[in-house]
This record gives structure tokens, sequence and C-alpha cells, in this order.
């Protein structure tokens, strides 16, 4: 069995999905983080596959740019996780509810 | 794609970025070098100065962009970047829109020992904020998936960092890791929207998706990727059902940061998203001019604005919080945003642009007016705005003429929004069609909305600060800068009113 664009996709679909489940049901907010990353991984996954498969090289270009952008993303979201727990004392997000009406 | 790379078109088109960097570190540097030596009051002044200045010579470098007519678009750097009427008028936008909001720093420091202050570090702040108005500025000018999604990225990771600026407050923090998380979910939606558009087309210039989405027609792939983009960008303007950072950001975050959100972001958000659909899109866009027609993302987009309105104008009749109500204000108006964006097609993206520049300025206003009022108190619930209009009664006419403008009331610069967005949206094809009820639904909304509008104003205006309630009896002093930035917000929404045509003059 070749291993073709299809196996590719479904991987990364599979990817995104156990990434979106985690985000919406993991109380932990660093385990949420790793499931964004997650998330991103997959996108990239798929844009290295069609670039690939299309034989164009734009879908390589934007994951260098992906890397990158999910290097930020985390140096932005840990330093905001270090200032929450500073203040409260806890990650869990479902101790986050000062907000309301 | 083997042509030659011409580096000077490159920096042609992004004059203003590159302004806005140069703008950013010299704001850096000089509070690294002498910010520690001057007094907490002349580094802020300094910084929100350099500020200031970056900006304006950003509007100098876009006002020098040769804009080609109307209807015409210039392409730069191999289809990277387009220019015209609207990335002008969006550019332009933001870069005014981040000057109000930058002078909003002044007046949000407390100069009663009530609270610590929040701006310690304010070259930083600035710096942050000529990052996002980077961001918004590349937006406007994004003619290919890759750009969109840096400048999407770079704006909402400044907006990040800004809305949990404040570090002594529980709030701030909170509201930070609320939008992080939801915006982070977006950008992973929004970027597997995009590789599966990439993946059906094999190019990222919105263009040639056009095209190649012309021959091959929709698929149930690119319905997914579709609706993909669809709830990436529904969460970024806080559309309903993806609307649920919103309160909590509007509520936490500190005010300039809170303006910025709502004013800026939107506007750059919307022209891309505009953008997006019609010209990368456009060839799949089914119908939304007769019943049963092709479908498309026409009607995804009448659902999501649909729910956006009905949801935001509800939930903000039962708000007490003020801020809060102003946020549900914001997804209501998200809403009809959203039909703006759909009557693009019928009269340009005039109506579009200029709805959501005059909903930025009155929403600069208001909050403007919360930043101020929390110098000497703190202004959350609605109850502590009563008194206001004996408190300071500059601050209650800015409020009176910018929430008014908010409900949609003539002359003011609010009701030629609506008028010229619902009109749009109804030449498409009278009452008798999903826009046409759309709109309908717009304007029957857009009376409730004018309830808790004037519960607000009722509040600031004939409510008394009585012993018993929270509201302070204070007189309030309003910095120079704040004083400058309110001024002329409510002098830009009555005079947009009285002269729309400077605006949507530059989309005929």
């Amino acid at each position: 069995m070749t291993i073709g664009l299809y196996h590719y996709l479904v991987l990364a679909v599979t990817l995104f999905a156990i990434g979106f489940f985690g985000v919406l049901l993991r109380k932990n907010t660093l385990i949420i983080y790793m499931c964004l990353e997650l998330m991103l991984v997959a996108a990239t996954l798929a844009l290295v596959a069609f670039s690939r498969f299309n034989g164009t090289i734009e879908g390589n270009v934007f994951v260098f740019f992906i890397l990158t952008v999910a290097a930020a993303e985390v140096a932005v979201g840990l330093a905001i996780v270090v200032a929450l727990f500073r203040r409260r004392g806890t990650v869990d997000v479902a101790k986050l509810n000062a907000l309301k009406n | 794609m083997n042509a030659t790379i011409n580096y000077a078109e490159l920096v042609y088109a992004l004059r203003p970025e590159i302004a806005l960097t140069l703008g950013l570190l010299l704001a850096l540097g000089y509070d690294m070098a002498f910010g520690r030596r001057m007094s907490d009051c002349a580094r802020r002044g300094v910084a929100v100065l350099i500020g200031i200045v970056t900006l304006a010579s950003a509007v100098f470098q876009t006002l020098h962009t040769n804009v080609p007519p109307v209807g015409h678009a210039a392409y730069w750097f191999h289809g990277a970047f387009v220019y015209d009427t609207l990335a002008h008028g969006v550019r332009l936008g933001v870069f005014g829109l981040s000057a109000l909001t930058l002078l909003l720093i002044a007046g949000s420091i407390p100069h009663s020992a009530l609270r610590t202050p929040h701006f310690k570090h304010p070259a930083e702040y600035v710096a942050i904020q000529l990052l996002a108005t980077m961001g918004f500025s590349l937006m406007a000018v994004s003619n290919n998936l890759l750009i969109a999604f840096l400048g999407f990225e770079l704006a909402s990771l400044s907006l990040y960092v800004m809305a949990g600026f404040d570090k002594t407050s529980r709030a701030s923090a909170e509201a930070s890791l609320k939008y992080f998380l939801f915006g982070g979910m977006a950008a992973a939606f929004m970027l597997f929207g995009f590789s599966l558009i990439y993946g059906m087309t094999g190019t990222i210039v919105l263009p040639e998706i056009a095209r190649a989405l012309a021959v091959q027609g929709p698929s149930p792939l690119l319905l997914v990727a579709l609706v993909m983009v669809l709830v990436g960008f529904g969460y970024k303007a806080a559309a309903a059902p993806f609307h649920q950072w919103a309160p909590d950001v509007y509520q936490g975050a500190p005010a300039p940061a809170a303006a910025l959100i709502a004013s800026a972001s939107k506007l750059a958000g919307f022209a891309f998203f505009a953008r997006l659909l019609f010209s990368g899109l456009g060839t799949v866009s089914g119908d939304a001019i007769n019943f049963g027609g092709p479908a498309g993302w026409i009607m995804a987009v009448i659902i999501i604005s649909a729910a956006s309105m009905l949801l935001g104008n509800i939930a903000a009749l039962a708000q007490t919080n003020a801020r809060r109500l102003i946020a549900y204000s914001a997804i209501a108006h998200a809403g009809i945003m959203l039909l703006g964006v759909i009557a693009v097609r019928a009269e340009g993206a005039g109506p579009l642009f200029y709805y959501a520049l005059t909903y930025g300025i009155a929403t600069i206003g208001v909050f403007g007016v919360f930043a101020a009022i929390e110098r000497t108190a703190p202004c959350q619930r609605i109850s502590d705005l009563a008194g206001l209009w004996k408190r300071s009664p500059f601050l209650a006419l800015v409020l009176f003429v910018c929430v008014l403008s908010l409900a949609g009331i003539p002359p003011l610069a609010g009701f030629f929004g609506k008028f010229y967005l619902f009109a749009a949206a109804l030449y498409l094809n009278g009452l008798m069609s999903p826009a046409g009820w759309l709109a309908f639904l717009a304007i029957a909304m857009s009376a409730v909305g004018l309830y808790y509008y004037l519960v607000i104003l009722k509040a600031a205006l004939v409510t008394n600060a009585t012993a018993g309630t929270s509201a302070s009896t204070e007189k309030i002093r309003v910095p120079l800068g704040t004083v400058i930035a309110l001024a002329t917000s409510a002098a830009l929404t009555i005079a947009l009113g009285i002269w729309p045509d400077v605006v949507l003059g530059l989309f005929k």
C-alpha cells in the first residue's frame, strides 16, 4: 500500500479533532495550550501534504511562518499564565470565573 | 513564480509598516535610555507622543501612495499585496482610531490612591499597540492567505498582551487568558480552512483561488473549508455563537485596550473578511437574492448575522454592568456589519467601511468616558455612572453623543451608517430575499437596542448620585489627552453624520 494524500489528510483531521476536543474538555490551562499547538500542527501537516501533492512550494513556505507564529503564541500565552497564576494562584479554567454580570 | 524579486516594490508596499516599526523601536529605546530618570507622568507623555508621531508618519506615508481609481486595484509583489480604495481607507482609518485610543492612556491613570497605577511601562504598551496597528494595516492590504494570516496573528497576539496589561488586576489577567484561548482556537480553525483552500486550488493568492474555484465549483471539502474559515472569523469578530470571550474581555481589559479591540480591530477584520469572501471565494458565494438558490457562504453569513443581532440585543437588555452591556451591543453591531459584508455585492465596500469606522469612533468615545471616570472611582456597573452630568458635564456630553450614535439616532453618524447599510442590503432584491429579511430584522433589533442605550444615558444624565448608591460625587478632572481624544470622537461622530460623503465619496 502506498501512502497517499488521503492518509495524510486523515492524520491531519484526527490530530485537529484531538486538539479541539482537548481544548473543550481539559481544565488545565497548560494542557489546553498543548492542544492548541496540536491544532496548529494539524494544519501544518495538511499544508505540507498539499504542497507535496500539488507540486507547488507555497505550502512549505507557509509552514515556516506558522512555526514562527506558534513560537510567538506560546511566549505570549505562557506569559499570560504566569501573570494569572501570580494573581490567582491557579491555572484551572473552571476556577476563573471572576468576570460576570 | 520565476520572476525576479523586486524588493523596491516590497518596501513601497510596506512603507507605513516600516514607519511603525521604526517608531516602536524608538519608543522602546528612548524609554530604556532615559525612562528611569523621568517622572511617571513625563515618561507616559513621551511614550504617547512618540506613538502619535509614528502614527502620523504612517498616515503621511499612506497619503503618498498612488490610489487606483474606484473599481480598480493595484497588485504589488507578485500579487501578495493589493491596493485599492478599501485598503487605502482602512489603513487611514486604523491609524486614526489607534491614535485616538493612544490618547486615552493619559486619562486612564487613577490620580487618587484608590488603585495602583496600571500603566507602569507606558513605552511597552505603546510599542505593542503599534505592533497591533501594523497587523491591522497588513490585513488591509493582504491579497494572499499567508500575509492575511500573519497580519491576523500579529494583531491578535498584541491584543492578548494589551488585554492583560494591567498586572495588578485579577480581572485583566483573566480577560487576557480567555481572549488568548478563544483567539488561539480561532486562529487554528482559520488556518486549517486556509490549508484546505490551498489544497484544493494549489495557490494562496486570492484572485487565483477564485479562478480555480470557478472551474471546480462547490464541493464537500470546500464546504468544510468555508465553515472553518467562518468559525475562525466569527470568533475574531465576536459574532454569535462564537462571542463568549467578548463580554469578559470588555469588562476586564484596561479601557484603552478594550477600545482598540472594539474599534480598529473590527474595522481591519471586516475589511479583510469582505476581501477574502469576495475576491477569493466570490465564485462560490451562493445566492442572497432569491430563496432556494445555490448554497454558498452567503447563507452561513446570514445565519451568523441574524444570531448575533438577536443574541447581542436581547442579552444586552439583562446587563447591569456597563462594559458588558457595550460588549453585547458590540456583538449586535458585528451582526449588522456581517449584513454589510453581504451588501458589498450591491454597493461596494463603502457602506460597510463607513459603518465600521463610525462605530469604532463612537465606541472609543464611550470607553474614553469610562476610563476618565475610573480615575476617581470604579466604573463597572451602570449605577456607577449616576450623576455624571454633575461630576463632569463634558464627559456626560460626550457619552450622550456617542451612545446616541451607537443607538442610531439622526443626525449622528451611527444613523447614517445603518441607513446606507440597510439601503444597500435592500437594494439586492427588496424585502423578498434572505438579505432583505435580515435587513428587516436588523431594523427591528435596532429598536430593541434603543432601550438599553437609553438606560445608560438615564443613569448618566438623569439619576442623581445619592448616598445609598456606590457612585461617587467627586468632580472629575479630565486630563488633556483624554479631552482631545473625546472631543475628537464626539466631533467626528457629529461631523460624519452631517457630511457622510466625506467618507462615502471615496468609494464612488
